[in-house]
């Protein structure tokens, strides 16, 4: 069982390697004959799954209300799936 | 009729989005029973925060909307345009707001442990870090202007400094909170019993901050990245 500090320290590390990685594919990616669509996707996930870290670790809404955390996560979720689908 | 349809509609979508009702359903039973499920379930903060934080991020939401609109109308312009900005400027910026969150993060943690030299020392560690970012981003503002750039130069630089400028100002006025928790947290007022000021409020500043951290996380690779 991870302490506070160590879970918070866990969650920075976390964030800051999901933002090389989206730096990273923004790199690479954009300018190969990837597909645009599986370049945006890929960068939106990552913004997803950096959101989910901030709401649940930082924000503490793991152990609060479903319904508070649930609509934070949706937020996450549904502008980033908005983003990516605008760019088809 | 309407009425009661959309009650039902409410009681179904609470339904679905907290599963733990079944068990408020249960625990109504005794009032014992029914503590330990909003112990447990606590939203840091004042609700009133937590509504604010909605209506902030409906506002950007917009923006965000409004610039992938945009950018899918204008293609040619908005590519010219982030050629234009700086992209390591955007990183280290995110690096430091993320930087900044975790420091706001543990200093609440400090706070809950009445440890108030260490939470002091956090939230000036998270000032420090918030003014990292400031001067970035004025650096890069006077970059652009500088090169002739400015809010009216095309659809992409007036997008561009209106959302940015928009959520520089909201760091602006998250690091007067910030500011203003640690001089309380000074002063002792959070352990003042005749005082106003409650952990509650502590939190809600942070979740403020939070969520400006948040904003960022999607506004860098909208314009930056992709």
């Amino acid at each position: 069982m991870l302490k506070a500090w160590q879970r918070f320290a866990c969650s920075w590390g976390w964030l800051i390697i999901l933002t090389l990685a989206s730096v990273a594919i923004g790199h690479y990616l954009q300018s190969s004959s990837v597909n645009s669509f599986i370049f945006i996707g890929l960068v939106m996930l990552i913004v997803a799954m950096k959101g989910q870290q901030i709401i649940d670790v930082f924000m503490e809404l793991k152990h609060a209300p479903r319904l508070w955390r649930n609509i934070m996560l949706a937020y996450v979720i549904v502008i980033p799936l908005i983003i990516t689908i605008i760019y088809l | 009729m309407m009425y009661k349809r959309l009650i039902q509609l409410w009681k179904w979508l609470t339904f679905i989005l907290m599963p733990n009702n079944i068990v408020s359903i249960h625990a109504q039973s005794t009032d014992m029973d029914i503590a330990i499920t909003n112990e447990t379930k606590k939203l840091p903060g004042d609700l009133a925060m937590w509504f604010f934080i909605l209506a902030e991020l409906t506002v950007f939401a917009i923006f965000f909307i409004g610039f992938a609109i945009a950018e899918n109308l204008n293609v040619e312009m908005f590519a010219q345009g982030k050629t234009q900005l700086h992209k390591v400027i955007g990183l280290l910026n995110t690096i430091a707001l993320i930087t900044s969150s975790y420091f706001v993060a543990i200093s609440l943690h400090a706070m809950r442990e009445n440890n108030d030299k260490q939470v002091v020392i956090r939230l000036i560690w998270a000032l420090m870090f918030a003014s990292v970012y400031i001067v970035f981003k004025l650096w890069e503002y006077l970059a652009l202007f500088s090169q002739g750039i400015d809010i009216e130069t095309n659809t992409f630089f007036t997008l561009y400094f209106l959302i940015t400028a928009f959520h520089f100002m909201h760091i602006l006025l998250g690091m007067v909170i910030l500011l203003y928790m640690a001089v309380n947290v000074y002063q002792g007022k959070y352990r003042d019993p005749a005082s106003e000021n409650e952990l509650s409020g502590f939190e809600s500043g942070a979740c403020y901050w939070h969520m400006v951290d948040l904003l960022w996380i999607i506004l860098f690779p909208l314009i930056y990245v992709i």
